[in-house]
């Protein structure tokens, strides 16, 4: 038989978030529930081939076990034609409203792996300051360009560094980080050690009388000609 | 009325800065289910319970006793339950070091709070895991110290099925099959607790009922070398029966974890008890009598499940699986209505004389899982002094069938240790090893032949209670380790891995199954000097166990290494398991001159 070339198959991107107790779960279990949920709502995952198939699905990079992530990223390929919004609606169905798909865009071009691909993460930080800190505060702006992104180990790994105050309440401040989600090297690309950063930024900041009070994975990009790219945004 | 009180999100939050895999203390899987206590005064009119496990979460979850339970409870209208499991060492700290107490998953509610809290002991090595959740839940551990209406405490699972050594911590014992009679307990909870009536009066209440041991109702009088003289009563309480297993349709919305279990797969019972009579196995007299699943229900509600949970393995459950008499019909059904969905199959105990060609491609339609088999002995004589028929033609043909359909890893137990062993026979073990390392080299293909990866598990015999061998004397650890090392050294190297579990952990075991009341002293002791996780061989400290034995004035060996007399009173002996001790011993002689029943008892 001639091997012919499946004419339904649909590749799909979709970016999911979690949150409140499910921030406790590892990658690997996100995986794991993703997949089911999957299956449950009786979407079949295409395979590889071979003598141990795969299912062809992958992920972005790992978050860190306790961080809030609004920005999960993963690309599947399905058996069967589906339009996006009804993937949607039925995948959430099948999974807990700590996890839940909030766009999902067919793939139209060829595309390397999430993994591969992801070259920036964006956190944001809500901090807290004690409300006599207003001199405090301004130290902290002066302090930590020079200090965070030019002296620490994690300087080559900070991308941009944004201080926005919160509107509704002065004593909290806004902080965003950019950073390389991979830390570049000559042999293996590692991934950025985001609990790394966060226990030092945590110890340094004590040093203002400020605390981490949340924290979330807001989004992810790639780089397409010298710009970033949200991974919905270059299929 | 114990007010209900729950642990908020902060704090917990708070608690799981730091611990190792957090995932164990949320809840919010899919098919949990809890009645929300939102507003809380609903809660009053429910009777709640506390279904704990005093083992980790990603090994309560895979017990599908656990989860029968749980649908069975929370599917009636006036009673809830909600999950507690063992915190891990690390957990454990930080809930002692910030003074919070143990709580369920569902609502977060301190155990301290729930009406009724029933543990399923699996394990005799996780008695002391249960004192420590009592006290992580501000429970007084005796329960004589345990005035006030509520909360009650019991027990059930196989590994009570002798009480006496958890005996002063229980309230009362559940034997035997747990799905109708927990729906009778939470009734007479109910009336209790809408009643002035005291806690007496609900035990007796309860006493009226089939598999429920009251340890405060029964009293012990000794010999002076330690042996029971008499128990008052003589009443003798009545395993638990549910006569009819398709009375309940198997668990078709399962929880499904979210962190990793140690079983990750859509499990389900086929059949309850086995036929087979092997004289060392007490889930083989436990369990009695086989009752099956009705095939084409079974085959209905199965794939319900799947398609319910999205999993991609299905493990059908039962002491004996290839002995279930439709497993051809059911595997069969099983792969061609769920073929799109690249089922995996496991059937994990398996007889070796009744796994066939058929069955071994009915199970590897789908991604090939591991082949575990079960000769127990090396020798044919030792094989029937246990009672275990199966021939070694039949092993080896087996075993052949196997390598021939593809498989290339397997798994062999076996045991040491036992009754009337000699030397022949434990060199027989390893005779038995290669010729089944003779046979895969002729049976798979070169290319294949590198993978072969065959795991031996070797065990040290327990003698267990309700067993034809519940009078026998355990080997002593000395022994043990020497036949042990004898098959290390001679087993040969290649494709082989084995394992064993550590003696001094058998005899512990061997001592607290046959253990009578005064053993609940050791146990209490030996919680109290650090022991928890005895079955994780990290946290097992022999030390700790064999000083607590010598505090309390107790010989070790009393239990282990001593054979009973056959007329002697057994601690257990309050229970009716519905076989009687006149058959356990004829069998127990049978085996003393090497005869085997060769047909199914």
């Amino acid at each position: 038989m001639i091997d012919q070339k499946d004419t339904c198959e649909t590749r799909i991107r979709f970016k999911f978030y979690k949150k409140d107790e499910f921030k406790y779960l590892s990658h690997l279990d996100i995986i794991r529930i993703i997949v089911r949920a999957l299956s449950r709502a009786e979407l079949e995952i295409k395979y590889s081939r071979g003598y141990n198939p795969k299912p062809k699905i992958n992920f972005s990079p790992p978050t860190p076990l306790g961080i809030v992530s609004l920005a999960e990223y993963a690309d599947v390929l399905l058996d069967g034609g589906i339009e996006e919004n009804e993937f949607k609606k039925k995948v959430n169905l099948k999974l807990k409203p700590q996890m839940q798909i909030t766009e999902a865009k067919k793939i139209m071009i060829k595309t390397d792996s999430l993994m591969n691909d992801i070259a920036i993460s964006l956190y944001g930080f809500k901090l807290c300051t004690p409300s006599s800190g207003k001199n405090l505060l301004e130290e902290f702006y002066a302090d930590i360009e020079g200090d965070l992104r030019a002296k620490s180990d994690f300087s080559r790994s900070i991308f941009d560094l944004k201080i926005i105050s919160d509107k509704e309440n002065s004593d909290i401040i806004l902080l965003k980080l950019s950073g390389y989600a991979k830390i570049f090297k000559e042999e293996n690309n590692e991934f950025f050690k985001f609990n790394n950063f966060y226990s030092f930024f945590g110890d340094w900041l004590k040093k203002y009388r400020i605390n981490i009070e949340s924290v979330e994975k807001e989004e992810l990009f790639v780089v397409r000609e010298n710009a970033l790219k949200t991974p919905m945004e270059v299929i | 009325m114990n007010k209900i009180k729950k642990l908020d999100f902060d704090l917990l939050e708070k608690l799981l800065k730091d611990i190792e895999k957090p995932g164990r203390y949320i809840n919010n899987e899919v098919g949990a289910r809890s009645k929300s206590p939102e507003p809380a005064s609903d809660f009053y009119n429910l009777i709640s319970m506390a279904l704990v496990f005093p083992d980790i979460y990603e090994v309560g979850m895979s017990n599908l006793g656990l989860q029968i339970l749980y649908d069975i409870v929370n599917k009636h209208r006036d009673f809830t339950v909600e999950r507690v499991f063992s915190p891990w060492i690390d957990f454990e700290e930080k809930l002692r070091e910030q003074n919070v107490k143990i709580f369920s998953l569902e609502n977060r509610i301190f155990l301290d709070c729930f009406d009724l809290i029933g543990f399923t002991v699996q394990h005799e090595l996780l008695y002391t895991n249960i004192l420590n959740i009592l006290d992580l839940g501000g429970i007084n551990i005796n329960s004589r110290h345990r005035r006030d209406k509520f909360p009650l405490v019991c027990a059930g699972g196989p590994a009570i099925v002798n009480p006496q050594p958890l005996s002063r911590f229980m309230d009362f014992f559940v034997v035997g099959d747990g799905e109708e009679v927990i729906i009778s307990i939470l009734e007479r909870v109910k009336i209790y607790k809408c009643s002035s009536k005291d806690k007496e009066w609900f035990l007796k209440e309860i006493s009226r009922l089939d598999g429920i041991y009251i340890p405060g109702f029964y009293k012990f009088h000794y010999f002076l070398d330690g042996s029971i003289e008499s128990i008052k009563p003589g009443r003798k309480v009545r395993k638990a029966i549910v006569e009819d297993l398709n009375k309940f349709e198997i668990v078709q919305n399962p929880i499904i974890p979210n962190i990793k279990p140690v079983h990750d797969r859509f499990a389900v019972e086929i059949m309850r008890g086995c036929g087979r009579g092997c004289r060392f196995c007490q889930a083989g007299i436990i369990y009695r009598p086989v009752r099956k699943r009705e095939v084409e229900s079974l085959i209905r509600q199965s794939a319900a499940g799947i398609k319910n949970t999205g999993y991609d393995e299905i493990s059908f459950l039962s002491l004996s699986s290839s002995d279930y008499s439709e497993i051809e019909h059911l595997l069969d059904k099983i792969t061609s209505s769920l073929k799109s969905k690249r089922l995996s199959i496991s059937l994990p105990s398996m007889r070796l004389d009744s796994f066939n060609l058929n069955l071994a491609e009915l199970i590897q339609s789908g991604r090939k899982t591991g082949l575990t088999f079960a000769p127990e002995a090396g020798s044919q004589r030792m094989r029937d002094i246990i009672n275990k028929n199966i021939k070694e033609n039949e092993i080896i043909d087996c075993i052949k069938v196997a390598f021939s359909r593809g498989w290339e890893k397997i798994k062999l137990y076996f045991m040491i240790g036992l009754p009337f062993e000699n030397d022949e026979d434990i060199s027989q073990i390893v005779e038995l090893i290669e010729k089944v390392i003779m046979t895969a080299e002729d049976g798979l293909s070169r290319k294949k032949l590198p993978r072969l990866k065959i795991n031996i598990s070797i065990n040290a015999f327990c003698p267990k209670p309700f067993t034809p061998f519940q009078w026998v004397a355990q080997d002593n650890t000395a022994s043990l380790d020497s036949k042990f090392n004898y098959i290390l050294k001679n087993v040969p190297k290649r494709y082989i891995n084995i394992s064993w579990t550590d003696s001094r952990k058998s005899i512990i075991e061997c001592a607290l199954s046959r253990g009578n009341e005064l053993v609940g002293e050791v146990i209490e002791g030996a919680w109290k000097s650090g022991a928890r996780f005895d079955n994780w061989t990290d946290f097992f400290k022999f030390h700790v166990w064999e000083k607590e034995f010598r505090k309390a004035g107790l010989d070790i060996s009393f239990f282990t290494t001593r054979g009973f007399a056959d007329d002697e009173i057994l601690p257990w002996d309050v229970i009716d398991i519905g076989v009687s001790k006149k058959f356990l011993l004829r069998e127990y002689d049978r085996s003393k001159r090497y005869l085997r029943d060769q047909d199914k008892i």
